[in-house]
């Protein structure tokens, strides 16, 4: 029989191989035309013929969910079971992309965890473009080194379910693996060095952090950055792992640009907020040099009390605008600015809520997004926008 | 809000609260919210009609309290 897997094959994780693939995939494969065709009798030289004429990987895709040739070989591969030398041969070719990736999402299916970690992290530096079909039948780009950190990182890619493997770090603890060493690590080495070396003028340094920061700003910001974003680029690194990491990147950024930079936005507030700024960014600097830890600290308790102070701030500044006019609010909130203005980080508050244009209008639409929804009186109603919010769908109506 | 009922007739009968112009997509993922299976895998049908994941519920004239029928792929 055509669909039977092959007598000789070992049982993969305790079962079948071909049931790494769900049940209805599975039928939806050997009723697929290209599966009929063109995989009968495949053997593992004339499969590599196959998998050379690939063009695209995918899952399913359409109303009916057809599946793509390359899962139908994935599927042929796990039905005949070739050698591990065979697959790695697959991955270590360098001329055919799709081959190489055909073997990497097989060895991810049955290879062993350090086998996974061994032969697919490689493949990282590889960043040829690829061609992936979405499950809506368009097509769109991706790279192998974005499909290989899907595979070691998600558990679904492709339509298929991805079996566990232990973690990175439990396997470097077992002595299994070595710590990851990436090939970028060289570079990175130098810029810390380099980032040690000149403290106060980081000009050099802009092209790298244009692109660590391309992510997550808005034009309009890039035309006011600052030079000097050592201390930024550092906390990133260490943050990434830590914080969530848009959210707090911005904030991160936001804070240190009213810090460090010159404004050029026109406030009438500004004037002698920035007298107090300067002396503020003097203290900054020579922390710098000194205790990163307790910046870094620092900056997380300061968050929460921006965030406490933020909500009172708003609450205060909502009562007064029913109350008294416009003038006088500001003149009051002016005031009150100043009195704070001692403390640094009840200023940095001050700063930070009436501060930069952008950066509130954005939080707050995205508290408002959230607030509307969640805070509804009806607890179940509340519930269900609290899930179509972690969906990322708006709010019942 | 409307409140829409799947069944898939071997056990899975959920009750989903969802927005007139939500997409079947959204609805979808709703209901794996609910039922646990991922959001790709669910098939809408009523009758021999598969619901197709950009158009909204109001467009395919969803009312509250219908009932949708659920499969998977």
């Amino acid at each position: 029989m055509a669909n039977r897997t092959d007598p000789a094959a070992k049982s993969i994780r305790g079962t079948n191989p071909q049931n790494l693939v769900e049940k209805i995939l599975r039928s939806k494969i050997y009723q697929n035309t290209y599966w009929k065709e063109q995989c009968f009798g495949l053997t593992a030289e004339t499969l590599v013929d196959k998998a050379m004429e690939l063009d695209h990987l995918g899952g399913t895709h359409g109303g009916n969910r057809k599946p793509t040739p390359f899962m139908c070989l994935v599927m042929k591969m796990l039905q005949i079971q070739p050698e591990k030398e065979i697959v790695i041969e697959f991955i270590k070719n360098d001329d055919y992309k799709y081959v190489r990736i055909l073997g990497a999402f097989y060895l991810r299916l049955t290879g062993t965890d350090v086998d996974v970690y061994r032969y697919l992290e490689p493949l990282y530096n590889d960043y040829r473009k690829l061609r992936q079909k979405l499950p809506e039948g368009k097509f769109s780009l991706t790279h192998v080194d974005e499909v290989i950190d899907e595979l070691l990182t998600k558990d679904y890619s492709c339509d298929i379910a991805l079996p566990r493997i232990k973690k990175r770090w439990t396997l470097e603890t077992l002595g299994s693996l070595e710590p990851r060493r990436s090939v970028l690590e060289d570079d990175f080495e130098e810029e810390e060095e380099k980032e040690e070396n000149d403290q106060l003028d980081g000009l050099e340094e802009e092209a790298h952090e244009k692109q660590d920061y391309y992510r997550g700003r808005s034009p309009a910001r890039e035309r006011d950055r600052d030079r000097r974003r050592d201390r930024d680029r550092y906390r990133e690194r260490d943050y990434d792992r830590d914080y969530d990491r848009d959210y707090d990147r911005e904030r991160g950024r936001g804070r240190d640009r009213d810090r460090d930079r010159e404004r050029d936005r026109d406030r009438d507030r500004d004037r002698d907020r920035d007298r107090d700024r300067d002396r503020y960014r003097l203290r900054d600097e020579k922390d710098y040099g000194r205790d990163r830890e307790r910046d870094r600290e620092w900056e997380g308790r300061e968050r929460e009390r921006r965030d406490r102070d933020r909500g009172r701030r708003r609450s205060h500044s909502r009562s007064r605008s029913r109350s008294k006019d416009r003038k006088d609010r500001e003149g009051g909130e002016h005031r009150k600015r100043h009195a704070r203005s001692s403390t640094s980080p009840r200023r940095r508050d001050g700063a930070e809520e009436n501060g930069t244009r952008e950066e509130p209008k954005k939080k707050k639409e995205r508290k408002e997004k959230k607030e509307d929804g969640t805070d509804h009186p009806d607890p179940e109603i509340a519930e269900a926008n609290r899930l179509r919010a972690s969906l990322g769908l708006k709010p019942l109506k | 809000m409307i409140e829409v009922v799947l069944n898939d007739r071997l056990g899975k009968k959920v009750r989903v609260k969802c927005n007139e112009d939500d997409t079947i997509g959204d609805l979808k993922k709703l209901v794996a919210a609910q039922t646990g299976t991922r959001a790709e895998k669910i098939r809408i049908q009523k009758w021999y009609n598969i619901y197709k994941n950009h158009i909204t519920l109001k467009d395919y004239e969803i009312h509250d309290g219908m009932g949708l029928e659920l499969y998977y792929d």
